[in-house]
Protein backbone atom coordinates (compact mmCIF):
# COMPACT_ATOMS: atom_id res chain seq x y z
CA UNK A 1 0.00 0.00 0.00
CA UNK A 2 1.44 3.48 -1.18
CA UNK A 3 2.35 5.60 2.18
CA UNK A 4 2.65 2.25 4.83
CA UNK A 5 6.13 4.46 5.94
CA UNK A 6 4.91 8.06 5.95
CA UNK A 7 3.19 8.53 9.73
CA UNK A 8 6.54 6.52 11.16
CA UNK A 9 8.64 9.32 9.45
CA UNK A 10 6.97 12.41 9.56
CA UNK A 11 6.76 11.44 13.48
CA UNK A 12 10.31 11.31 13.81
CA UNK A 13 10.84 14.43 11.33
CA UNK A 14 8.76 16.18 13.85
CA UNK A 15 10.24 14.95 17.07
CA UNK A 16 13.59 16.00 15.38
CA UNK A 17 12.13 20.00 14.58
CA UNK A 18 10.92 19.96 18.03
CA UNK A 19 13.93 19.41 19.57
CA UNK A 20 16.00 21.63 16.91
CA UNK A 21 13.51 24.49 18.22
CA UNK A 22 14.25 24.34 22.00
CA UNK A 23 18.06 23.96 20.88
CA UNK A 24 18.89 26.17 18.08
CA UNK A 25 18.62 30.49 19.38
CA UNK A 26 20.73 32.89 21.16
CA UNK A 27 21.48 30.12 23.72
CA UNK A 28 22.86 26.99 21.83
CA UNK A 29 21.83 24.02 23.41
CA UNK A 30 23.36 20.29 22.51
CA UNK A 31 20.36 17.35 22.57
CA UNK A 32 22.21 16.22 25.63
CA UNK A 33 21.60 19.62 27.27
CA UNK A 34 18.04 19.87 25.92
CA UNK A 35 17.07 17.19 27.91
CA UNK A 36 18.83 17.38 30.44
CA UNK A 37 16.68 20.79 30.99
CA UNK A 38 13.69 18.90 30.27
CA UNK A 39 13.90 16.37 32.99
CA UNK A 40 14.57 19.48 35.06
CA UNK A 41 18.33 18.41 35.43
CA UNK A 42 21.07 20.84 34.65
CA UNK A 43 22.04 24.59 35.19
CA UNK A 44 19.49 26.95 36.16
CA UNK A 45 19.58 29.65 32.88
CA UNK A 46 19.72 26.87 30.95
CA UNK A 47 15.73 25.25 32.37
CA UNK A 48 14.79 28.84 32.33
CA UNK A 49 15.56 28.97 28.94
CA UNK A 50 14.10 25.83 27.91
CA UNK A 51 11.36 26.03 29.99
CA UNK A 52 9.78 29.36 30.36
CA UNK A 53 11.30 30.47 26.61
CA UNK A 54 11.66 27.76 23.84
CA UNK A 55 9.41 25.02 25.45
CA UNK A 56 5.72 27.16 24.99
CA UNK A 57 7.25 28.98 22.17
CA UNK A 58 7.56 25.27 20.14
CA UNK A 59 4.38 23.47 21.60
CA UNK A 60 2.62 27.14 20.52
CA UNK A 61 4.26 26.67 16.62
CA UNK A 62 3.56 22.96 16.45
CA UNK A 63 -0.16 23.20 17.25
CA UNK A 64 -0.72 26.16 15.15
CA UNK A 65 1.24 24.34 12.08
CA UNK A 66 -0.44 21.12 12.73
CA UNK A 67 -4.94 22.95 12.97
CA UNK A 68 -4.03 25.00 10.17
CA UNK A 69 -2.67 22.17 7.94
CA UNK A 70 -5.37 20.02 9.07
CA UNK A 71 -7.82 22.42 8.34
CA UNK A 72 -6.43 23.27 5.02
CA UNK A 73 -6.82 19.44 4.02
CA UNK A 74 -10.26 20.04 5.00
CA UNK A 75 -11.04 22.71 2.78
CA UNK A 76 -9.19 21.29 0.05
CA UNK A 77 -11.48 18.26 0.12
CA UNK A 78 -14.61 19.88 1.03
CA UNK A 79 -14.39 22.34 -1.86
CA UNK A 80 -12.78 19.48 -4.12
CA UNK A 81 -10.22 22.40 -4.84
CA UNK A 82 -6.29 22.42 -4.40
CA UNK A 83 -6.05 26.13 -3.76
CA UNK A 84 -8.46 26.40 -1.15
CA UNK A 85 -7.36 27.09 2.37
CA UNK A 86 -7.90 28.09 5.86
CA UNK A 87 -7.87 32.07 4.46
CA UNK A 88 -10.38 31.05 1.98
CA UNK A 89 -13.83 31.42 4.21
CA UNK A 90 -12.60 34.15 5.14
CA UNK A 91 -11.99 32.81 8.97
CA UNK A 92 -8.69 34.30 8.94
CA UNK A 93 -9.73 37.73 8.17
CA UNK A 94 -12.64 37.54 10.66
CA UNK A 95 -9.92 36.50 12.83
CA UNK A 96 -7.57 39.38 11.96
CA UNK A 97 -10.89 42.01 12.31
CA UNK A 98 -11.70 41.15 15.80
CA UNK A 99 -7.94 41.24 16.87
CA UNK A 100 -7.45 44.23 15.57
CA UNK A 101 -10.88 45.95 16.57
CA UNK A 102 -9.72 45.34 20.35
CA UNK A 103 -6.45 46.60 19.18
CA UNK A 104 -7.24 49.58 17.58
CA UNK A 105 -10.10 50.25 19.68
CA UNK A 106 -9.92 48.61 22.91
CA UNK A 107 -8.26 51.22 24.83
CA UNK A 108 -11.23 53.81 24.83
CA UNK A 109 -13.49 51.28 25.68
CA UNK A 110 -11.21 50.25 29.06
CA UNK A 111 -10.30 47.11 27.67
CA UNK A 112 -6.48 46.03 28.21
CA UNK A 113 -6.03 45.72 24.44
CA UNK A 114 -2.87 43.37 24.87
CA UNK A 115 -3.71 41.36 27.51
CA UNK A 116 -3.40 37.51 26.91
CA UNK A 117 -7.23 36.89 26.50
CA UNK A 118 -8.86 39.60 25.27
CA UNK A 119 -7.19 39.10 22.22
CA UNK A 120 -6.98 35.64 21.51
CA UNK A 121 -10.96 35.72 22.47
CA UNK A 122 -11.74 38.67 20.10
CA UNK A 123 -9.88 36.61 17.14
CA UNK A 124 -11.77 33.52 18.09
CA UNK A 125 -14.85 35.27 18.35
CA UNK A 126 -14.53 37.09 15.04
CA UNK A 127 -13.53 33.94 12.98
CA UNK A 128 -16.66 32.25 14.28
CA UNK A 129 -18.71 35.47 13.09
CA UNK A 130 -17.28 35.07 9.49
CA UNK A 131 -17.52 31.25 9.43
CA UNK A 132 -21.25 31.88 11.06
CA UNK A 133 -21.74 34.16 7.87
CA UNK A 134 -20.61 31.82 5.27
CA UNK A 135 -23.00 29.40 6.42
CA UNK A 136 -25.69 30.92 6.47
CA UNK A 137 -25.27 32.70 3.12
CA UNK A 138 -24.80 28.67 1.84
CA UNK A 139 -26.77 26.81 4.52
CA UNK A 140 -29.83 28.02 1.40
CA UNK A 141 -28.48 26.75 -1.79
CA UNK A 142 -25.69 24.86 0.14
CA UNK A 143 -23.22 24.43 -2.90
CA UNK A 144 -19.88 24.44 -3.20
CA UNK A 145 -19.60 27.23 -5.31
CA UNK A 146 -21.98 29.47 -3.42
CA UNK A 147 -19.80 28.70 -0.15
CA UNK A 148 -16.90 29.84 -2.04
CA UNK A 149 -18.20 32.85 -3.83
CA UNK A 150 -19.38 33.68 0.03
CA UNK A 151 -15.71 33.36 1.39
CA UNK A 152 -15.06 36.00 -1.20
CA UNK A 153 -16.64 38.52 -0.45
CA UNK A 154 -16.87 37.92 2.88
CA UNK A 155 -12.87 38.36 2.65
CA UNK A 156 -12.96 41.53 0.89
CA UNK A 157 -15.84 43.23 3.57
CA UNK A 158 -13.61 42.12 6.08
CA UNK A 159 -10.51 43.17 4.51
CA UNK A 160 -12.05 46.43 4.24
CA UNK A 161 -12.30 46.40 7.69
CA UNK A 162 -9.04 45.55 8.84
CA UNK A 163 -7.33 48.30 6.70
CA UNK A 164 -9.90 51.07 7.68
CA UNK A 165 -8.83 50.52 11.52
CA UNK A 166 -5.40 50.63 10.80
CA UNK A 167 -5.61 53.70 9.00
CA UNK A 168 -7.54 55.62 11.91
CA UNK A 169 -4.82 53.79 14.60
CA UNK A 170 -2.25 55.62 12.32
CA UNK A 171 -1.03 58.36 14.48
CA UNK A 172 -0.64 55.77 17.41
CA UNK A 173 2.82 54.09 17.11
CA UNK A 174 2.41 51.58 19.44
CA UNK A 175 -0.95 50.16 18.86
CA UNK A 176 0.05 50.40 14.74
CA UNK A 177 3.23 48.35 15.72
CA UNK A 178 1.15 45.97 17.65
CA UNK A 179 -1.32 44.96 15.14
CA UNK A 180 1.37 44.70 12.48
CA UNK A 181 3.26 42.26 14.57
CA UNK A 182 0.14 40.79 15.18
CA UNK A 183 -0.81 40.73 11.38
CA UNK A 184 1.92 39.17 9.88
CA UNK A 185 2.18 36.01 12.61
CA UNK A 186 5.29 35.09 14.78
CA UNK A 187 5.93 33.25 17.50
CA UNK A 188 7.71 35.66 19.25
CA UNK A 189 7.66 36.01 23.04
CA UNK A 190 4.63 33.09 23.70
CA UNK A 191 3.87 31.72 26.91
CA UNK A 192 2.53 29.25 29.24
CA UNK A 193 -1.03 31.08 28.75
CA UNK A 194 -0.77 30.77 24.93
CA UNK A 195 0.07 26.97 25.79
CA UNK A 196 -3.13 26.90 27.67
CA UNK A 197 -5.46 28.70 25.52
CA UNK A 198 -4.40 26.78 22.25
CA UNK A 199 -2.94 23.82 22.52
CA UNK A 200 -5.39 21.41 24.43
CA UNK A 201 -8.87 22.84 22.43
CA UNK A 202 -6.45 22.04 19.14
CA UNK A 203 -5.50 18.59 20.05
CA UNK A 204 -9.14 17.75 20.62
CA UNK A 205 -10.47 18.99 17.49
CA UNK A 206 -7.55 16.97 15.78
CA UNK A 207 -8.65 14.20 17.82
CA UNK A 208 -12.49 14.53 16.66
CA UNK A 209 -11.13 15.43 12.80
CA UNK A 210 -9.11 12.02 12.74
CA UNK A 211 -11.75 9.85 12.33
CA UNK A 212 -13.68 11.78 9.53
CA UNK A 213 -11.45 10.65 6.85
CA UNK A 214 -13.50 7.77 5.79
CA UNK A 215 -16.37 10.42 5.10
CA UNK A 216 -14.19 12.87 3.29
CA UNK A 217 -12.51 10.48 0.93
CA UNK A 218 -16.52 10.31 -0.41
CA UNK A 219 -16.83 13.68 -0.06
CA UNK A 220 -13.73 15.02 -2.27
CA UNK A 221 -15.24 12.91 -4.70
CA UNK A 222 -18.69 14.61 -4.76
CA UNK A 223 -21.77 15.29 -2.78
CA UNK A 224 -24.59 13.33 -4.48
CA UNK A 225 -22.26 10.34 -4.80
CA UNK A 226 -21.38 10.13 -1.33
CA UNK A 227 -24.50 10.85 0.14
CA UNK A 228 -25.58 8.35 -2.60
CA UNK A 229 -22.90 5.83 -0.72
CA UNK A 230 -24.55 5.91 2.37
CA UNK A 231 -22.64 9.01 4.35
CA UNK A 232 -24.81 11.20 5.69
CA UNK A 233 -23.27 14.83 4.00
CA UNK A 234 -25.48 17.24 5.40
CA UNK A 235 -24.01 16.42 9.12
CA UNK A 236 -20.53 15.62 8.24
CA UNK A 237 -20.35 19.00 6.04
CA UNK A 238 -21.04 20.79 9.03
CA UNK A 239 -18.72 18.53 11.23
CA UNK A 240 -15.64 19.10 9.19
CA UNK A 241 -16.08 23.11 8.78
CA UNK A 242 -16.56 24.12 12.86
CA UNK A 243 -13.36 21.76 13.21
CA UNK A 244 -11.67 23.98 10.29
CA UNK A 245 -12.90 26.93 12.00
CA UNK A 246 -12.23 26.28 15.34
CA UNK A 247 -8.80 24.83 14.21
CA UNK A 248 -7.87 28.09 11.79
CA UNK A 249 -9.30 30.51 14.83
CA UNK A 250 -7.16 29.22 17.53
CA UNK A 251 -4.15 28.85 15.04
CA UNK A 252 -4.63 32.91 14.78
CA UNK A 253 -5.08 33.51 18.05
CA UNK A 254 -2.12 32.23 19.41
CA UNK A 255 0.39 32.91 16.66
CA UNK A 256 -1.28 35.30 14.53
CA UNK A 257 -2.19 35.28 10.94
CA UNK A 258 0.35 32.88 9.37
CA UNK A 259 -0.73 32.02 5.51
CA UNK A 260 0.16 28.92 3.38
CA UNK A 261 0.30 26.58 5.68
CA UNK A 262 -2.54 25.14 4.98
CA UNK A 263 -2.02 25.02 1.04
CA UNK A 264 1.19 23.56 1.18
CA UNK A 265 2.06 21.04 3.63
CA UNK A 266 -0.83 18.88 2.70
CA UNK A 267 -0.73 19.41 -1.08
CA UNK A 268 2.99 18.46 -0.90
CA UNK A 269 1.86 15.13 1.17
CA UNK A 270 -0.89 14.67 -0.98
CA UNK A 271 1.87 14.29 -4.02
CA UNK A 272 4.05 11.84 -2.47
CA UNK A 273 1.58 9.53 -0.54
CA UNK A 274 -1.29 9.83 -2.26
CA UNK A 275 -5.02 11.61 -1.57
CA UNK A 276 -6.48 9.14 1.38
CA UNK A 277 -7.62 11.35 3.76
CA UNK A 278 -7.52 8.37 6.66
CA UNK A 279 -3.76 8.63 6.60
CA UNK A 280 -3.78 12.52 4.79
CA UNK A 281 -4.91 14.09 7.46
CA UNK A 282 -2.65 12.73 10.39
CA UNK A 283 0.22 12.91 8.28
CA UNK A 284 -1.13 16.88 7.35
CA UNK A 285 -1.45 17.68 11.28
CA UNK A 286 2.52 15.99 12.31
CA UNK A 287 4.22 17.92 8.61
CA UNK A 288 2.44 20.83 9.45
CA UNK A 289 3.65 21.26 12.60
CA UNK A 290 6.94 19.99 11.44
CA UNK A 291 6.94 22.86 8.55
CA UNK A 292 6.09 25.45 10.84
CA UNK A 293 8.91 24.75 13.67
CA UNK A 294 11.00 24.98 10.57
CA UNK A 295 9.95 28.15 9.56
CA UNK A 296 10.19 29.24 12.94
CA UNK A 297 13.83 28.01 13.19
CA UNK A 298 14.88 29.85 9.98
CA UNK A 299 13.58 33.31 11.84
CA UNK A 300 15.65 32.87 15.10
CA UNK A 301 18.63 31.12 12.78
CA UNK A 302 18.66 34.63 10.40
CA UNK A 303 18.12 37.32 13.06
CA UNK A 304 17.66 39.82 10.50
CA UNK A 305 14.15 40.46 11.38
CA UNK A 306 12.35 38.05 9.53
CA UNK A 307 8.79 37.63 10.18
CA UNK A 308 7.38 33.75 10.58
CA UNK A 309 4.36 34.70 8.17
CA UNK A 310 6.80 36.12 6.05
CA UNK A 311 8.98 33.08 5.45
CA UNK A 312 5.86 31.18 5.08
CA UNK A 313 4.93 33.18 2.42
CA UNK A 314 8.30 33.25 0.69
CA UNK A 315 7.92 29.20 1.17
CA UNK A 316 3.73 29.47 0.24
CA UNK A 317 3.72 31.76 -2.42
CA UNK A 318 5.80 30.62 -4.90
CA UNK A 319 4.48 27.34 -4.52
CA UNK A 320 0.87 28.60 -5.35
CA UNK A 321 1.50 30.08 -8.52
CA UNK A 322 3.05 26.83 -9.56
CA UNK A 323 -0.12 24.94 -8.76
CA UNK A 324 -1.96 27.59 -10.52
CA UNK A 325 -0.17 27.03 -13.48
CA UNK A 326 0.11 23.04 -13.49
CA UNK A 327 -3.04 21.59 -15.18
CA UNK A 328 -5.44 19.93 -12.90
CA UNK B 1 -45.92 -8.17 -3.58
CA UNK B 2 -44.40 -4.98 -2.18
CA UNK B 3 -42.84 -2.26 -4.80
CA UNK B 4 -39.17 -1.89 -4.58
CA UNK B 5 -39.20 1.44 -5.72
CA UNK B 6 -42.54 3.68 -5.73
CA UNK B 7 -42.96 7.50 -5.99
CA UNK B 8 -46.52 9.06 -5.53
CA UNK B 9 -47.08 12.61 -6.97
CA UNK B 10 -43.27 13.30 -7.23
CA UNK B 11 -42.61 16.50 -8.16
CA UNK B 12 -39.07 19.02 -8.07
CA UNK B 13 -40.55 22.41 -9.00
CA UNK B 14 -39.75 23.28 -12.70
CA UNK B 15 -38.02 20.08 -13.47
CA UNK B 16 -40.47 17.03 -12.22
CA UNK B 17 -44.10 17.19 -12.41
CA UNK B 18 -46.35 15.03 -10.70
CA UNK B 19 -44.61 11.34 -11.36
CA UNK B 20 -45.99 8.16 -9.64
CA UNK B 21 -44.92 5.17 -10.68
CA UNK B 22 -44.26 1.81 -9.12
CA UNK B 23 -40.91 -0.48 -10.26
CA UNK B 24 -41.46 -4.34 -9.27
CA UNK B 25 -37.98 -6.28 -8.05
CA UNK B 26 -36.46 -8.11 -10.86
CA UNK B 27 -37.60 -5.47 -13.19
CA UNK B 28 -35.19 -3.81 -15.93
CA UNK B 29 -36.64 -0.45 -16.62
CA UNK B 30 -35.39 2.12 -19.39
CA UNK B 31 -36.35 6.11 -18.69
CA UNK B 32 -36.56 7.88 -22.07
CA UNK B 33 -37.05 11.78 -23.21
CA UNK B 34 -35.48 14.23 -24.69
CA UNK B 35 -32.61 16.60 -23.15
CA UNK B 36 -34.18 18.04 -20.66
CA UNK B 37 -37.09 15.99 -20.25
CA UNK B 38 -36.52 15.20 -16.13
CA UNK B 39 -34.25 11.95 -16.43
CA UNK B 40 -31.68 12.83 -14.14
CA UNK B 41 -34.00 14.75 -12.02
CA UNK B 42 -36.19 11.79 -11.83
CA UNK B 43 -33.52 9.18 -10.91
CA UNK B 44 -31.58 11.87 -8.21
CA UNK B 45 -35.36 12.37 -6.56
CA UNK B 46 -35.53 8.27 -6.54
CA UNK B 47 -32.29 8.66 -4.96
CA UNK B 48 -32.81 10.93 -2.48
CA UNK B 49 -30.11 13.23 -3.75
CA UNK B 50 -32.70 15.87 -4.52
CA UNK B 51 -35.17 17.57 -2.06
CA UNK B 52 -38.33 16.36 -3.79
CA UNK B 53 -42.01 17.00 -2.61
CA UNK B 54 -44.47 13.84 -2.82
CA UNK B 55 -43.77 9.98 -1.14
CA UNK B 56 -40.80 8.32 -2.51
CA UNK B 57 -40.53 4.62 -0.63
CA UNK B 58 -38.10 2.36 -0.91
CA UNK B 59 -39.16 -1.62 -0.40
CA UNK B 60 -42.70 -0.06 0.94
CA UNK B 61 -40.49 2.14 3.89
CA UNK B 62 -40.88 5.92 3.40
CA UNK B 63 -37.52 7.19 2.47
CA UNK B 64 -37.16 10.06 5.19
CA UNK B 65 -37.31 7.23 7.95
CA UNK B 66 -34.65 4.94 5.95
CA UNK B 67 -30.94 6.12 7.90
CA UNK B 68 -28.33 7.06 5.28
CA UNK B 69 -26.35 4.49 5.72
CA UNK B 70 -28.84 2.34 5.01
CA UNK B 71 -29.83 3.92 2.30
CA UNK B 72 -26.13 3.07 1.20
CA UNK B 73 -26.60 -0.67 1.48
CA UNK B 74 -29.96 -0.24 -0.87
CA UNK B 75 -29.81 1.63 -3.17
CA UNK B 76 -26.92 2.58 -5.88
CA UNK B 77 -26.39 5.62 -8.07
CA UNK B 78 -24.55 6.70 -10.99
CA UNK B 79 -24.48 10.37 -11.92
CA UNK B 80 -24.34 11.58 -15.46
CA UNK B 81 -20.67 12.94 -14.77
CA UNK B 82 -17.52 10.86 -13.82
CA UNK B 83 -15.30 13.81 -12.63
CA UNK B 84 -12.33 13.28 -9.96
CA UNK B 85 -10.55 15.74 -8.54
CA UNK B 86 -8.21 13.78 -6.21
CA UNK B 87 -5.76 10.87 -7.47
CA UNK B 88 -7.62 8.08 -5.83
CA UNK B 89 -6.21 5.00 -7.50
CA UNK B 90 -9.64 2.95 -9.31
CA UNK B 91 -9.19 0.19 -6.83
CA UNK B 92 -9.81 2.66 -3.97
CA UNK B 93 -12.47 4.59 -5.66
CA UNK B 94 -14.39 1.03 -6.42
CA UNK B 95 -13.99 0.26 -2.32
CA UNK B 96 -15.56 2.94 -1.88
CA UNK B 97 -18.79 1.46 -2.67
CA UNK B 98 -18.29 -0.41 0.47
CA UNK B 99 -18.69 2.18 2.83
CA UNK B 100 -21.90 1.59 4.30
CA UNK B 101 -20.33 -2.15 4.79
CA UNK B 102 -18.04 -0.70 6.87
CA UNK B 103 -15.69 -1.15 4.63
CA UNK B 104 -16.04 -4.83 4.30
CA UNK B 105 -14.26 -5.67 1.05
CA UNK B 106 -16.38 -8.38 -0.44
CA UNK B 107 -17.40 -8.11 -4.03
CA UNK B 108 -14.65 -5.09 -4.72
CA UNK B 109 -13.09 -7.29 -6.80
CA UNK B 110 -15.85 -8.99 -8.71
CA UNK B 111 -16.82 -5.73 -9.66
CA UNK B 112 -13.56 -4.40 -10.99
CA UNK B 113 -13.61 -7.75 -13.15
CA UNK B 114 -17.17 -6.72 -14.22
CA UNK B 115 -16.24 -3.46 -15.82
CA UNK B 116 -13.16 -4.69 -17.19
CA UNK B 117 -11.06 -2.54 -14.82
CA UNK B 118 -8.36 -4.77 -13.72
CA UNK B 119 -5.51 -3.85 -15.77
CA UNK B 120 -6.44 -0.07 -14.12
CA UNK B 121 -7.09 -0.84 -10.90
CA UNK B 122 -3.74 1.12 -9.64
CA UNK B 123 -3.64 3.70 -12.09
CA UNK B 124 -5.20 7.54 -10.81
CA UNK B 125 -8.56 7.93 -11.54
CA UNK B 126 -7.40 11.23 -12.84
CA UNK B 127 -5.54 10.12 -15.92
CA UNK B 128 -8.39 7.55 -17.13
CA UNK B 129 -10.70 8.47 -20.26
CA UNK B 130 -13.86 9.48 -19.63
CA UNK B 131 -15.51 5.95 -20.66
CA UNK B 132 -12.59 4.43 -18.10
CA UNK B 133 -13.81 6.83 -15.34
CA UNK B 134 -17.76 5.93 -15.80
CA UNK B 135 -16.63 2.51 -16.18
CA UNK B 136 -14.94 3.11 -12.68
CA UNK B 137 -18.37 4.61 -10.73
CA UNK B 138 -20.25 1.72 -12.51
CA UNK B 139 -18.30 -0.59 -10.05
CA UNK B 140 -18.40 1.40 -7.31
CA UNK B 141 -22.56 0.87 -7.98
CA UNK B 142 -21.60 -2.90 -8.32
CA UNK B 143 -19.81 -3.18 -5.32
CA UNK B 144 -22.57 -1.46 -3.01
CA UNK B 145 -24.45 -4.89 -3.47
CA UNK B 146 -27.06 -2.75 -3.46
CA UNK B 147 -30.56 -4.46 -4.93
CA UNK B 148 -31.92 -0.78 -6.45
CA UNK B 149 -29.41 0.30 -9.13
CA UNK B 150 -30.17 3.83 -11.15
CA UNK B 151 -28.00 4.47 -13.30
CA UNK B 152 -27.61 7.99 -15.52
CA UNK B 153 -27.01 7.61 -18.74
CA UNK B 154 -23.99 4.79 -18.10
CA UNK B 155 -23.31 3.77 -21.26
CA UNK B 156 -23.85 7.55 -23.35
CA UNK B 157 -19.41 7.63 -23.36
CA UNK B 158 -18.70 3.67 -23.67
CA UNK B 159 -17.37 2.35 -25.96
CA UNK B 160 -20.01 -0.41 -28.39
CA UNK B 161 -18.58 -3.59 -26.18
CA UNK B 162 -18.08 -1.57 -23.01
CA UNK B 163 -22.13 -0.95 -23.48
CA UNK B 164 -23.20 -3.94 -24.63
CA UNK B 165 -21.43 -5.21 -21.61
CA UNK B 166 -23.29 -2.71 -19.03
CA UNK B 167 -26.88 -3.90 -20.80
CA UNK B 168 -26.13 -7.48 -20.22
CA UNK B 169 -25.00 -6.39 -16.35
CA UNK B 170 -28.20 -5.01 -15.65
CA UNK B 171 -30.25 -7.58 -17.11
CA UNK B 172 -28.14 -10.00 -14.42
CA UNK B 173 -28.44 -7.63 -11.81
CA UNK B 174 -32.31 -7.62 -12.82
CA UNK B 175 -32.55 -11.72 -13.26
CA UNK B 176 -31.05 -11.80 -9.53
CA UNK B 177 -34.04 -9.74 -7.94
CA UNK B 178 -32.74 -6.59 -8.32
CA UNK B 179 -34.63 -3.86 -9.79
CA UNK B 180 -32.29 -1.58 -12.62
CA UNK B 181 -33.64 1.81 -13.76
CA UNK B 182 -31.31 3.05 -16.65
CA UNK B 183 -31.64 6.42 -18.55
CA UNK B 184 -31.02 6.31 -22.11
CA UNK B 185 -30.00 8.25 -25.01
CA UNK B 186 -30.44 5.69 -27.22
CA UNK B 187 -34.39 5.15 -27.29
CA UNK B 188 -33.77 1.77 -29.67
CA UNK B 189 -32.24 0.31 -26.71
CA UNK B 190 -35.21 0.49 -24.72
CA UNK B 191 -37.05 -1.43 -26.80
CA UNK B 192 -34.60 -4.85 -25.01
CA UNK B 193 -35.95 -3.48 -21.63
CA UNK B 194 -39.06 -5.14 -19.54
CA UNK B 195 -40.30 -1.26 -19.03
CA UNK B 196 -40.14 2.17 -20.55
CA UNK B 197 -40.61 5.37 -18.57
CA UNK B 198 -41.04 8.23 -21.43
CA UNK B 199 -40.56 11.97 -19.49
CA UNK B 200 -41.31 14.79 -21.71
CA UNK B 201 -41.27 19.07 -20.03
CA UNK B 202 -41.16 17.17 -16.40
CA UNK B 203 -44.10 14.84 -16.96
CA UNK B 204 -44.68 10.95 -17.03
CA UNK B 205 -46.33 10.68 -20.63
CA UNK B 206 -45.66 7.01 -21.09
CA UNK B 207 -45.02 3.56 -18.64
CA UNK B 208 -45.33 0.23 -20.00
CA UNK B 209 -43.96 -2.38 -22.37
CA UNK B 210 -41.88 -1.03 -25.21
CA UNK B 211 -43.45 -2.04 -27.92
CA UNK B 212 -47.09 -0.46 -26.47
CA UNK B 213 -45.53 2.36 -25.35
CA UNK B 214 -42.51 3.85 -27.76
CA UNK B 215 -44.90 4.08 -30.89
CA UNK B 216 -44.08 6.17 -34.01
CA UNK B 217 -46.88 8.95 -32.79
CA UNK B 218 -45.80 9.12 -28.85
CA UNK B 219 -41.92 9.12 -30.72
CA UNK B 220 -43.19 12.03 -32.96
CA UNK B 221 -45.07 13.73 -30.18
CA UNK B 222 -42.40 13.38 -27.74
CA UNK B 223 -38.76 13.53 -29.17
CA UNK B 224 -40.15 15.85 -32.54
CA UNK B 225 -38.60 13.25 -34.67
CA UNK B 226 -40.52 10.69 -37.57
CA UNK B 227 -39.81 7.22 -36.59
CA UNK B 228 -38.60 5.27 -39.12
CA UNK B 229 -36.69 2.57 -37.11
CA UNK B 230 -33.24 0.40 -38.64
CA UNK B 231 -33.98 -2.37 -36.60
CA UNK B 232 -30.24 -3.70 -37.96
CA UNK B 233 -29.00 -0.95 -35.86
CA UNK B 234 -30.70 -2.17 -32.20
CA UNK B 235 -27.74 -3.88 -29.93
CA UNK B 236 -27.84 -7.25 -29.67
CA UNK B 237 -28.34 -7.65 -25.66
CA UNK B 238 -26.06 -10.70 -25.06
CA UNK B 239 -28.00 -14.07 -23.55
CA UNK B 240 -26.79 -14.31 -19.86
CA UNK B 241 -24.91 -17.23 -19.63
CA UNK B 242 -25.93 -17.52 -15.82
Amino acid sequence: MKGRGALPLLALLLVAAFLASLAFGELRLSPMQVLDALFGRGDELTRTVIWDFRLPRTLVGLAAGAALAASGTVMQAFFRNPLADPGLLGVSSGGALGAVAVLALGPSLGLAAASLWTLPVASTVGAFGATGAVMMLAERGASTERLLLSGVALNALLGAGTSFLLTITAGHFEVNAQILFWLMGGLENRSWEHVWMGVPVIALGCALLLPLGRGLNLLSLGEQSAQSLGVDVHRLRRKLIVLATVLTALATATGGIIGFVGLVVPHVLRLVWGPDHRRLLPAAMLGGGTFLLACDLVTRLFPIGLRLGVVTAVVGGPFFLWLLRRPR
Amino acid sequence: MTAALQAAALSVPGRLEDVSLDLGPGELVAVVGPNGAGKSTLIQALAGLLPAEGQIRWNGQLLSEIPFQERGRRLAWVGQEALFDFAFPVRDVVAQGRYAWDDDPAGVVEALTAMDLVPLADRPVTQLSGGERHRVILARALATAAPLQLWDEPVAQLDVRHALEVYRLARHLAEAGGTVLVSLHDIRAAYRFDRVLVLDHGRLVGNGDPHAILTAGLIRAVFRVEATFVTSLVPELPVDPA
